[in-house]
């Protein structure tokens, strides 16, 4: 894959699909592994969940920014929202155990961890959150199959 | 997301289509849930044959039917779970809690089996 792909679009459930679309479509044309392209879908789908459940409610009209890229071997996926961020920090130190059926929500990060090479999360000034995401890239073995 | 349900040898099987991914899709399982325990059935298969992806806030509607369930004195079943949804099962080690099926008369029979 050569350049970058940007999509900008409300925060708004319904464009989750478009994203996981667009996402497929990309990650398609980099020869990796089926398991390897399904971590990175997975990753991006929670990003942008995030970005849209807890970007900035009281600006609804703000958009949440997604920009793909390919970096020598690593894909990377930049997720931007307008909310006010949280201490990922703290989080990251203490990600609630996901097997815990208590707890409905707080996996998002912890998949993300788990199924990227690199997660990482910035405060944009003037802005609001990005979250960065980074995957080193397998080319595919012979004798992978492609699945739906 | 659409949900269907329909009954087998006194199972409740939930037939999804389209995306789990929270939003109006929570408060819809929640009823959904509910509604099946106030008829005073027990058990259900959440057959995800049609459903193309999941993320977590829906993998967090499916603890909550799961949870529903249990307290209410019943069990859930996942059904045709796709590669894609059984990876996020897999790193969040909830395949320890869903107990996951492939053929729908085994689904079914299992609660049988207890």
């Amino acid at each position: 894959m050569a350049g970058t792909v940007v999509l900008e679009f409300p925060r708004d459930y319904k464009f989750l699909n478009t994203v996981d679309l667009v996402c497929n479509e990309v990650i398609q044309n980099l020869c990796i592994k089926h398991e390897i392209a399904n971590e990175i879908a997975i990753s991006v789908i929670e990003a942008v969940t995030n970005a849209i459940e807890h970007g900035n409610h009281e600006c609804c009209d703000q958009n949440v920014r997604v920009l793909f890229q390919c970096k020598d071997d690593r894909f990377c996926v930049e997720v931007e929202d307008c909310g006010k961020g949280f201490d990922y920090q703290c989080f990251l130190q203490n990600i609630p155990d996901p097997t815990n059926v208590g707890h409905l929500r707080g996996r998002g990060i912890f998949i993300m961890k788990n199924m990227m090479d690199s997660l990482d999360f910035e405060m944009v000034p003037g802005h609001g959150m990005k979250v960065k995401l980074e995957k080193k890239l397998k080319p595919k073995a012979d004798g992978d199959v492609q699945k739906d | 997301m659409r949900i269907e349900s329909r009954e087998k040898n006194g199972v409740v099987i939930l037939d999804l289509q389209g995306k789990l991914m929270g939003g109006p899709d929570a408060e819809t399982f929640k009823n959904t849930f509910h509604q099946i325990l106030e008829q005073g059935r027990k058990r259900v298969v959440v057959n995800l044959h049609g459903v193309d992806w999941i993320n977590s806030t829906g993998m967090g509607i499916l603890i909550s039917g799961y949870t529903t369930m249990r307290r209410g004195g019943g069990d859930l079943r996942l059904l045709h779970v796709s590669d894609r949804i059984q990876s996020i099962l897999y790193v969040t080690k909830l395949n320890l809690i869903f107990k996951c099926f492939d053929n729908e008369d085994e689904a079914v029979a299992s609660f049988l089996d207890g």
